[in-house]
């Protein structure tokens, strides 16, 4: 990402709580020490936070609430005397104290287990027939196939960290953007990435497009918005780092449809072409990731399994003229 | 389990967890904007914990729990509100471009006054990051919303507080850098 005056106030308050990758702190580090109204506005930021953290730590709770607390936990251990809670000293009823009256504890009890008993019997049901189906599934899988899998897998942490830490800065950009040409550099196949995956992000707003870099790993990365979820959309190189054996599995991914996959509550879509990696990652449920990955991810891996396969053939042509010659 | 046990497992407890009391009071006060209202928030929390203390696994983040159960609580107290932002609110939020400069020497009263002003769902999100010092993740853990809401809701509260005290400053005469 070019670290501009925008992009580093942006990025300051993440920066100052210390939730940037150490990448970034260095870039950010790198423009203040250049930018004169950058290093003011980073100095007011955290003057402010100062001035916040001094005056919210002004307010204390009383030394009687405190006391009260303790006898309570000591009542409620067994421990001490009958509860003396403000809400029984006062004679009223707390606010958060009168939902925990035993009646409502009773009734609640028994709605609880009889919603646990039924919320059991149907994840035991769920389960045995999604393990059977997982099951037939992976027996269905040929081993190349099942290497394809695993190859996405193992680029799960990456992706995810870097839709966390690169698009969920974009969530409220409000300019639309467009792939810089100087990707050239890093994939050529990816100059028009925004308009090959124009179709398919019909209904989601464009707000960042660019290289990343996450840990060891290059990302063409286009950031999406669609209301205020955000929709990450990667494409990465299918090389050897990617597996821990070293080892890039033949290709058998172009039968596999969209390899679909679910980390800390963020869902993934993945296709393989010989070469590269595409991947989809939102917060949306898994289904939906899926749908999305089927229209977004799909017109990009056939683009660039054909860019490939012309430039297998631009080299097969190149050989047989070197030999001709 | 004899009284022996149970006072040297509320004496672990106490010492554990009653040091976060001045940090759940500050975020029950945000929260609740009302000194009685927190208080009793803050003590109904510290009930709940310790009746669930012998599930807590020690040596994990006892702060991000304790934030974890006060929301809980206070979700279960007002479950109209949970999670709702008032569209109006969130029209507010949206409708502003502008990101002014940080404005400098304005007394800590005066951020006081503008942090109170704007919407509590924008508002306890920033104590949680800029005062409390949460990350990200355990804030997301503690409202129970997505991650990239609680980067949402911070970045705008950050910006509707700035605009705050941008306003205040212009009216008190104050410069501010362009």
């Amino acid at each position: 990402m070019v670290m501009d005056c925008h992009n580093f106030k942006e990025l300051l308050d993440s920066y100052l709580c210390g939730e940037l990758a150490v990448e970034t702190n260095h870039t950010m580090l790198c423009h203040a020490e250049r930018c004169c109204s950058c290093r003011n506005e980073m100095a007011a930021r955290r003057l402010l936070r100062e001035s916040l953290r001094r005056v919210c730590s002004r307010e204390k709770m009383s030394d009687h609430a405190m006391e009260n607390l303790r006898t309570i936990l000591r009542s409620e251990a067994g421990l001490g005397a009958g509860p003396a809670r403000r809400s029984d000293e006062a004679g009223r009823r707390s606010w958060f104290a009168g939902l925990f009256k035993m009646r409502f504890l009773m009734s609640a009890a028994v709605v609880a287990a009889l919603t646990l008993l039924i919320i059991g019997a149907w994840s035991l049901y769920v389960l045995r027939r999604g393990d059977l189906t997982n099951q037939q599934k992976m027996s269905r899988l040929s081993p190349e196939q099942i290497k394809a899998l695993e190859l996405s897998g193992s680029l799960i942490a990456e992706s995810v960290g870097d839709h966390r830490t690169c698009a969920a800065h974009f969530v409220d950009a409000t300019e639309s953007a467009e792939m810089p040409d100087s990707v050239r550099n890093y994939d050529s196949a990816c100059v028009r990435l925004d308009k090959i995956a124009a179709e398919g992000a019909a209904g989601l707003l464009l707000r960042a497009a660019h290289i990343c870099d996450f840990g060891e790993r290059k990302f063409a990365h286009l950031v999406y918005t669609r209301d205020s979820r955000l929709i990450s959309l990667l494409v990465t190189a299918r090389d050897s780092q990617a597996l821990k054996s070293g080892q890039v599995p033949p290709f058998d991914g172009l039968t596999l449809g969209t390899q679909r996959f679910t980390r800390d509550h963020l869902a993934l879509g993945a296709y393989q072409t010989v070469k590269r990696v595409i991947l989809v990652v939102s917060d949306l449920s898994e289904n939906e990731n899926t749908a999305l990955a089927e229209r977004l991810a799909k017109p990009v891996a056939e683009h660039l399994r054909s860019a490939e396969a012309k430039l297998g053939l631009e080299k097969r042509v190149g050989r047989l003229n070197l030999r001709e010659d | 389990m004899g009284q022996n046990d149970r006072l040297q497992r509320l004496e672990t407890f106490e010492a554990e967890a009653l040091g976060f009391s001045g940090q759940l009071f500050r975020v029950a006060l945000r929260v609740c904007r009302d000194r009685e209202r927190a208080e009793d928030l803050v003590q109904e929390t510290y009930l709940q914990a310790w009746r669930s203390f012998h599930r807590f696994e020690m040596g994990t983040n006892l702060r991000a729990w304790l934030y974890k159960i006060l929301f809980n609580v206070y979700y279960g107290g007002i479950r109209r509100e949970r999670l709702e932002l008032a569209p109006i609110e969130e029209t507010i939020a949206e409708t502003i471009a502008y990101d002014p400069p940080t404005p400098q020497h304005l007394t800590e009263e005066e951020v006081l006054i503008a942090l109170e002003r704007i919407p509590r769902d924008f508002q306890v999100p920033v104590v949680l990051a800029d005062v409390e010092e949460l990350s990200y993740r355990e804030i997301a853990d503690a409202l129970q919303i997505p991650l990239g809401t609680v980067m949402s809701r911070l970045h705008r509260g950050r910006k509707l507080l700035r605009m705050e005290l941008a306003n205040y400053a212009r009216n008190a005469g104050y410069q501010i850098a362009n």
